[in-house]
């Protein structure tokens, strides 16, 4: 049974296309939609809260029916049993954390012990007891994300909608916040959909994530999915550092091809087969620069090891970027402080590259880019 | 299945609006309405344009409309750089004892416009006057140095109205001002003085011009002024015009004629304002973070910045304030008595006043009034600015225009409009038709307030509501108007000082039983009891500040900046 069903939806701004066909169907546990600013996401989430009717399409919710443009039914975001925890957090500043909590519940005409005991065991749960009679002013940016995330499972809501909640709270804090968030989610057992521009915030949340680029689904797949085989260009540039060049399929095998890349002088590469490999044929290649690994000497082996020279390097404390110059191309490659190359003095020097199959994502050239969906 | 439920939800907010939107259009569109069609009483006959052929010809249209802008741009010209000027050396000052004088410059507010009318007509009234009979007894000076009939005296009572509009644009400016684009130029080689010329003073011009627009503004519209001290001494202006057509030979198609063209010269300086406003939105120099900005020194200056002070003091609140009180107390007004005072001191115009059936009635009609507006007015503006930015009702953006119309209109013209709109109905000459006419005037203010207030107000915190539950009715009540509250109470306060003392929009609506305080006063002025008009004048003052008094202390409205 899908918790949650979405179904063709579109919702267009004049001229720009904020949800362009938008379908998806989500279980249980935690769904990331991620994608830069202005893909749609927040559209998204705000059409499944109510807050915003799409031009087309339908949503359920428990497989009842939410929003159905072709249908003109629209269930007002107050009967939708869900929660939703805002960007802004939105705690209303006129009521104390208690009187935040217990709004919801009190329109429901829950009797007023029984919202005491709810309004409190919530509290506690989110790591707030005894905060009740605090205002929302007086407490820390930390403090007043966990008020608006008991306020919404105080409502025991079928699922909850989290837009951006962290990206308020400074980086340290943020990466705090996201581990005990999805464990508190997971100990409520609520299913969640979170929205988030931040590609490791997702991957650490959440069980399933979605990527999003200008209205629409590019891939939606595992995290682990994404990261290993990105469906498109956009999708493997968005997710991690990344380096794209162009190359031209030489030579196919069964597991492996190999790629010619103009731009690294020419050099053979050797990676995984996509599923459309076809001698001949263009192809991008998607490097993860972080899976690159550095070596003032020549390596052992021979596959897939490029010549390089250093252009600059920047030191960053713990780890160091190293500008390295290949080909026409520049990339630049992180290394950790006890990096075998480290004992790489001067500029300019000879550095040599090995590029693990395993870090490329190969991607052939197809006439129409049809976003192509893995997995799930 | 409830089908596109939520909709459902605003209709009472939506009616609301549409009520409040109707009764302002109505006057509106009468007074246009009746400029270009012939019956003089009832219902319109046919179409014509001779009140407007009558107001074209008029070889006094030029000379009229030369008076009108100058004596508006005068007086707002002189109002607003005083009020900057003081809004400078509060802010930025080592002028000694300026903590004293912070709020100084907002005290005239609470005067009715009248009574500086009349201060001033005592003092630089041509033969009586206090100041030509000075001259004239004391150092034998024969000509008439003073003529409070004439332009230059319209401009300057009307201009010390305008000193609190300009200061309380300015000050903000001149406090909240990023020190880091003087430190920039202090660092660049720029002495203090420089800086304040070239950096200071250049990036408050957008705030000055919004100040400057909007007493220009007020200036058009104004009453008391032009048929006070214009119409005597031969000043014509367009209202001054409007009301003699409408009180000496009841006209109220060249009334309405007259209005059109005010109106015009309104929505031009209205456009302009509004441009001056966005524009000054670039110059955002204010970023609401809270600076302390530098006192500057200004060496021997100081002793300079505090006479101006001190002169303001004076001219704006002292003299006129003492005038009123001596002559209050006094058998009569002229020049002798008024020298013979304090031997003389008599409150029998007191006696006299508070007797009167009419005062007394004005009396209790504008604090009831007043009171009762006030509410309506917010009540009405909070419920429309909500319809407007929160219920997305296709084509509410509609009333944002419909709410604000009345300030392109005078408020002469629209009680104008509401005694032709009510004219043999039983309305006519009731209390209804002068607090709608009232509404009319003052909703604008209470939907500008409201609306700011709202769109200052995160909707993520209207919206967080809705997903947990709430509806509109809840929405409303529980979140909307709780968080408005600060911004509500002073405009209640604004509102009913402002109301309180209306003369222009009552002054066509009052009858027999349904007189207005203010509008008493007046007439006893025009009839040459000065005395009375003086005695009524500080009555109401003395509520006046007995009515900040209880806000301040009850409400626990901050007066301060």
């Amino acid at each position: 049974m899908a918790i949650l069903k979405v179904e063709g939806l579109v919702k267009a701004y004049k001229d720009l296309k904020a949800l362009d066909d938008v379908s998806f169907e989500f279980g249980k546990g935690i769904l990331s939609i991620l994608g830069p600013s202005g893909c749609g996401k927040t559209t998204l989430l705000r059409c499944i809260a109510g807050l915003e009717v799409p031009d087309e399409g339908s949503i359920y919710i428990d497989d009842k029916i939410q929003t159905s443009i072709h249908e003109a039914i629209l269930v007002p975001p107050y009967s939708r049993e869900i929660g939703f925890v805002f960007q802004s957090y939105a705690l209303w500043p006129h009521m104390s954390v208690y009187k935040n909590v217990a709004f919801g519940l009190k329109l429901r005409n829950i009797p007023e012990n029984e919202i005491r005991k709810k309004v409190e065991s919530t509290l506690d749960l989110v790591g707030l007891p005894n905060l009740g009679e605090r205002y929302p002013s007086q407490l820390s940016g930390g403090q007043q994300q966990r008020v608006a995330l008991a306020r919404s499972i105080a409502m025991e809501p079928r699922l909850i909608l989290l837009d951006e909640p962290l990206s308020n709270l400074d980086a340290k804090l943020r990466e705090e916040m996201r581990v005990e968030l999805k464990k508190l989610i997971k100990k409520v057992g609520i299913s969640a959909l979170y929205v988030t521009h931040d590609q490791e915030e997702a991957f650490v949340i959440s069980d399933i994530v979605i990527v999003m680029d200008k209205g629409k689904i590019l891939q939606y797949a595992t995290p682990d999915q994404i990261y290993n085989r990105p469906a498109d260009q956009f999708v493997a540039s968005f997710i991690g550092r990344s380096v794209l060049v162009e190359g031209k399929m030489l030579k196919v095998e069964s597991e492996r091809c190999q790629v010619t890349v103009p731009e690294f002088n020419h050099a053979t590469i050797i990676c995984h087969r996509p599923e459309n490999a076809a001698a001949g044929a263009a192809c991008k290649l998607v490097i993860r620069t972080g899976e690159i690994r550095l070596n003032s000497k020549r390596f052992d082996h021979t596959e897939n090891v490029l010549e390089g020279s250093m252009n600059s390097r920047e030191y960053r404390g713990g780890l160091t970027d190293h500008r390295i110059q290949v080909g026409s191309r520049e990339i630049v490659v992180t290394s950790h402080k006890f990096c075998p190359m480290i004992n790489i003095e001067g500029d300019n020097e000879k550095i040599f590259l090995h590029i693990d199959p395993s870090a490329i994502s190969v991607i052939v050239d197809r006439p129409q880019a049809v976003p192509q969906q893995v997995g799930a | 299945m409830v089908k596109l439920a939520y909709r459902q939800g605003i209709l009472i907010p939506l009616f609301s609006s549409i009520l409040a939107g109707s009764l302002i259009v109505t006057p509106i569109l009468i007074v246009l309405f009746r400029s270009i069609t012939t019956t003089r009483l009832g219902a319109a006959a046919g179409f014509t344009v001779e009140n407007y052929f009558r107001v074209f010809t008029d070889p006094q249209i030029l000379p009229m409309l030369n008076n009108s802008l100058l004596y508006a741009a005068g007086a707002a010209a002189l109002g607003t750089g005083l009020g900057a000027l003081l809004g400078w050396i509060v802010a930025r000052t080592n002028t000694p004892g300026k903590a004293l004088v912070e709020l100084m410059p907002l005290y005239p507010m609470l005067m009715p416009p009248i009574m500086k009318n009349i201060a001033w007509i005592l003092l630089l009234a041509p033969k009586s006057g206090i100041l030509n009979g000075f001259l004239h007894e004391s150092l034998g000076i024969q000509e008439q140095v003073f003529n409070a009939f004439s332009l230059p005296a319209m401009i300057w009572v009307f201009g010390l109205t305008c000193v609190p509009l300009g200061y309380l644009f300015l000050l903000p400016v001149f406090l909240s001002f990023d020190p880091s684009l003087e430190e920039s130029a202090y660092i660049a080689g720029s002495r203090p003085i420089h800086t304040t010329l070239r950096i200071t003073f250049p990036l408050a011009v957008p705030a000055f011009l919004s100040a400057f627009v909007l007493n220009f503004l007020r200036g058009l519209r104004s009453f008391e002024t032009p048929v006070l001290q214009g119409s005597p001494g031969g000043i014509n202006v367009f209202v001054a015009k409007v009301y003699d057509s409408m009180s000496i030979e009841y006209n109220p198609g060249l009334a309405t004629a007259y209005s059109s063209v005010l109106i015009l010269v309104s929505i031009l300086a209205l456009v302009f304002y509004v441009r001056a406003t966005r524009f000054s939105e670039r110059y955002a120099t204010i970023t609401g973070k809270g600076y302390s900005v530098k006192v500057i020194d200004i060496g021997k200056w100081k002793y300079a910045t505090f006479l101006a002070v001190f002169a303001y003091f004076l001219v704006g609140i002292a003299i006129p304030f003492v005038v009123l009180i001596v002559v209050s107390l006094i058998p009569y007004y002229d020049y002798e008595t008024f020298m013979k005072f304090p031997a003389n001191i008599d409150i029998s115009n007191y006696y006299r006043v508070l007797k009167h059936p009419s005062f007394v009635s004005g009396l209790y009609n504008s604090l009831f009034l007043s009171l009762a507006i006030a509410l309506t007015t917010v009540l009405a503006g909070i419920v429309m600015a909500f319809t407007i930015y929160r219920t997305k009702i296709y084509g509410s953006k509609v009333f944002e225009f419909i709410g604000t119309m009345p300030l392109a209109f005078p408020p002469l013209v629209l009680s104008l409009g509401l005694v032709l709109a009510l004219i043999g109905t039983p309305a006519y000459n009731t209390l209804w038709a002068l607090g709608v006419g009232l509404f009319v005037a003052y909703f604008p203010y209470a939907l500008r307030n409201a609306s700011g207030a709202i769109v200052n107000i995160h909707k993520e915190l209207d919206e967080a509501a809705w997903v947990h539950g709430a509806r509109w009715r809840h929405v409303f009540f529980k979140v909307t108007l709780p968080l408005l509250k600060p911004t509500v109470a002073g405009a209640l306060f604004y509102i009913f000082i402002e109301a309180i003392r209306n003369i222009d929009v009552a002054v066509l609506l009052v009858a027999p039983g349904t007189e207005y305080g203010p509008v008493t006063l007046f007439e006893y002025f025009r009839v040459g009891q000065w005395a009375e008009a003086a005695a009524g004048g500080v009555i109401y003052l003395i509520i006046l500040i007995l009515a900040v008094s209880i806000a301040k202390f009850v409400f626990k409205i901050k007066f301060s900046l």
